[in-house]
Order: C-alpha cells, then sequence, then structure tokens
C-alpha cells in the first residue's frame, strides 16, 4: 500500500485501533523510515497525547510517588550483595564462550553477551531467585531490562526440542522471552542464557521445552518456575 | 456505565493545563538527567506528569490499585528506555502520557481476553523516534479547554467512536460490532473525528 492509501488510518495507528493491512503496512513504512507516514504518524500522535487534556483529574496516592522514586534511587551495598554469584556467572559465560570441554575448536568469546549479562547483574534494580529441583538447579537474575539464567542439571532434550524462557506477568498469557540450548559439560547439561529485553510485568520466570524455534505459547509443563 | 472525562467539559483543570505547558528547554534539561540515571530526575519527572499519567490510567482502567502498578510501570518503561530519547527534539509529556495509555489499554485488552493484535506493535508506537518536534504543537496552549472544545464539535456518533478508541481500545471491526454499524462507516466516523481534533488544535497553537 502507498502513503496516499495509509493516510487516511495514521490516527487509527496512533491511537493503537488500526487493523491489517493498514497497520502492518504502516508499520513497515515506519520501518523503512518513510518521510511521509513518519511526519503522518507523528501529526496523529499529537493528537492522541492532546486527548489525555480532556480526561478527568484524578489525585494519585502519595505512596505512589514513593514508589517510583525508590524504583530508581540506588541501594547501598545491593549491587554486592550476589557477587558471588556474580563471579560466578561470569566465569560461566566466560566458560560457555570460550572453551568447552570435548570441542575441537574453541569458539571466539562471546563479548556481547559478557556486556549483555553485566548489564543485568549489575543493575542496583536486579532481582535474583535461587532455584532447584531434581530436574533442574541454579539461579535467575531479572533485571528491568533483561534477565540472565543459569541452570545446571537440565533435562536432555530430544532431537528438535529446545528449552523456551516465558516471563509471567501477574495477569495475562505467558510472554516468550527467547529458546536456548544447553551444554554438556562434565557430567551433566548447563546453560547461560542471556535475554535482553523489558521485564516489568514479569511476576514469574520459568523454563518449558518445546519445539526448535520456540513456541508463541508454552505447550509443555515448566520444569523450571521461579517468583520474583 | 461510568461517563470518562470528555462529557464533562464544564470541569476546570488548571493543573491539567499546567503540566501540559511545558517548557521545551525543561523537558531537554530533565531527559538529560534521566539519561545520565540521575534519581532526582524521576522525582523531577513524577511530579510534573504522575497526576496526569494516573489519570490517564485511572480513567481507562478504572480501579485505583491497579492504576498505580500501571504508573510504576508505565515510569519504569520511561527510565529504561530514555536513552533512545532526543532530549534536544523528543517530547517527554506526550511520550510518556502515550506509553501510560498504552499500558493501561493493554491491561483492559487482557482483562477482557480480547486478542491483543496490537501486543508486538506496542514498542513501535512507543518508540520516542514518534514523539519529536511535537512541542510546538503542544506548549504554550490551554490544551484541556481547547480539546474539550474540539470534542464538543463531534457529532455523537464521533464522539462515541473517539470514547471507544480511547479508553477501550476497540479496534474498528469492534467497534462496528459494538454499534451494530458497517466498518466502513466506523471507519468514515473515526477519520471524520480525528481530522476535527486535530484541526482545531492546530488551530489553537496557530492562535
Amino acid at each position: 500500500m502507498n502513503c496516499e492509501e495509509l493516510r487516511g488510518e495514521y490516527g487509527a495507528w496512533a491511537l493503537g485501533i488500526a487493523e491489517d493491512p493498514e497497520r502492518s503496512e504502516i508499520a513497515a513504512h515506519l520501518a523503512r523510515e518513510c518521510s511521509e507516514c513518519v511526519a503522518g504518524v507523528r501529526s496523529a500522535m499529537a493528537t492522541a497525547a492532546a486527548m489525555s487534556g480532556a480526561v478527568t483529574e484524578a489525585v494519585p496516592p502519595k505512596r505512589l510517588r514513593r514508589r517510583i522514586v525508590a524504583m530508581v534511587s540506588p541501594e547501598p551495598n545491593r549491587a554486592f550483595a550476589f557477587l558471588p554469584w556474580a563471579v560466578s556467572a561470569l566465569l560461566a559465560i566466560a566458560l560457555v564462550s570460550v572453551a568447552i570441554p570435548g570441542r575441537e575448536k574453541a569458539p571466539a568469546p562471546n563479548v556481547s553477551k559478557l556486556e549483555q549479562a553485566l548489564s543485568i547483574l549489575n543493575d542496583p534494580m536486579a532481582k535474583d531467585v535461587t532455584f532447584g529441583d531434581p530436574a533442574a538447579r541454579g539461579r535467575v537474575f531479572v533485571s528491568p531490562g533483561g534477565v540472565v539464567l543459569i541452570a545446571a542439571h537440565l533435562p536432555k532434550l530430544e532431537a528438535n526440542r529446545t528449552f523456551e524462557l516465558w516471563l509471567i506477568p501477574a495477569a495475562g498469557n505467558p510472554v516468550p522471552a527467547g529458546t536456548f540450548h544447553a551444554e554438556t559439560v562434565a557430567n551433566g547439561s548447563s546453560a547461560v542464557y542471556v535475554y535482553q529485553g523489558a521485564t516489568a510485568n514479569a511476576a514469574v520466570v520459568a523454563v518449558t521445552v518445546e519445539p526448535e524455534g520456540g513456541s508463541p505459547q508454552p505447550t509443555t509443563t515448566p520444569f523450571i518456575v521461579t517468583k520474583l | 456505565m461510568m461517563l470518562p472525562g470528555f462529557f464533562f467539559p464544564g470541569a476546570g483543570f488548571p493543573g491539567l493545563i499546567l503540566a501540559l505547558e511545558l517548557s521545551g528547554q525543561h523537558d531537554e534539561d530533565l531527559a538529560r538527567r534521566l539519561q545520565r540515571r540521575d534519581p532526582d530526575a524521576m522525582k523531577d519527572l513524577y511530579d510534573r506528569f504522575g497526576r496526569l499519567a494516573y489519570s490517564v490510567v485511572l480513567a481507562i482502567v478504572r480501579d485505583s490499585s491497579m492504576a498505580e502498578d500501571l504508573v510504576q510501570e508505565t515510569f519504569l518503561r520511561v527510565w529504561n528506555r530514555i536513552q533512545a530519547f532526543e532530549p534536544g527534539r523528543g517530547a517527554l509529556g506526550p511520550w510518556l502520557l502515550a506509553i501510560a495509555r498504552n499500558r493501561a489499554i493493554d491491561h483492559v485488552r487482557s482483562s477482557a481476553s480480547r486478542i491483543d493484535r496490537n501486543a508486538f506493535e506496542l514498542d513501535v508506537r512507543e518508540h520516542p523516534s514518534l514523539f519529536v518536534d511535537m512541542e510546538r504543537e503542544v506548549q504554550n496552549t490551554d490544551h484541556a479547554r481547547v480539546i474539550r472544545a474540539a470534542i464538543v464539535k463531534l457529532n455523537p456518533n464521533q464522539r462515541k467512536v473517539i470514547e471507544l478508541a480511547y479508553y477501550e481500545g476497540l479496534s474498528q471491526t469492534e467497534m462496528a460490532t459494538r454499534m451494530g454499524q458497517p466498518l466502513g462507516t466506523i471507519k468514515t466516523w473515526v477519520r471524520a473525528a480525528l481530522t476535527i481534533l486535530r484541526q482545531e488544535l492546530g488551530q489553537a497553537v496557530a492562535a
């Protein structure tokens, strides 16, 4: 569809009520930075934003300000609370990335993955939860910007299967957060998985076994479930 | 059904008016401080936009406890994504309010078990690049008065579809079902309503 055909739907798109094909087409035009659509959508966004001015005013409770400010206020020593695990995680990432026993060639260090993990581990807002049962044990770190999962004794995967991470909100469906495989090290299968993405809604982190490529929603019972 | 704020044009909200009369320089400074991870910047951000964000969210979800959670999520989202914001060009208030409304609509859709067809595009619609060069249009105008005056100019059908869109996030197909009208008719009403609102806002800015 061309810009002229889409022009009438800029407003609906800005309000989040456009439907296909216009919805996808506008997104595609924006993705390729179509100047006409970008300008049109920006104008529509301005109108949508202005509509907030007609909303009935409500006074939020004072505790809301405290909650929001507390989210970003640094807590002394919090960053060091999980230092031993942080060191272990970094070593694990370096080990998996650099040298894996049994491999003929060591893969190149995954610097990007390490940096991603560091940003999550060092986030003062990161939460960490230990989990463990006969199926798997380890620790998960969750910051507003991502997840670092360190797990050992993972179940053996059948052919064409993969592990998939889920972020489960208090209300709503699980949100897929990527797939990963385990590495067989020593006597078991372990994995260090880094997910970079928003986690604000997550109340629970879970892992399931899914078909290769992942699933939009879980198709098996999670074998790792950690409540944040 | 509780009538949303659109239908009380007589109420005066100086706080809302002031909240949207933004200084571009103020926005820029605040954005830069947020990007530097200044915790006090978050206090200032909340003091400027917290009440309006809460008002928008509460008007949509109609649950004060949930509204608190969603506003907190909104501010966290701003904090996490502020690095992509262009301090010299971006409109902080409209961006934050868009995020707030999206959180609320997402919640309403999830609660109603409606298929969220726009789930994967929330990030696209909230990208800071869509909220640049907007300050000229939103600052120094009496927004509450202007938008209410504009809404009064809509006919009942136009006003209804805007209400369903803004407060419930209904798709145009869902509106057609709710109102018992053809989809084409609904789209005509939506487009006409938004055109009128846009024109009225544009005239207010020009004045």
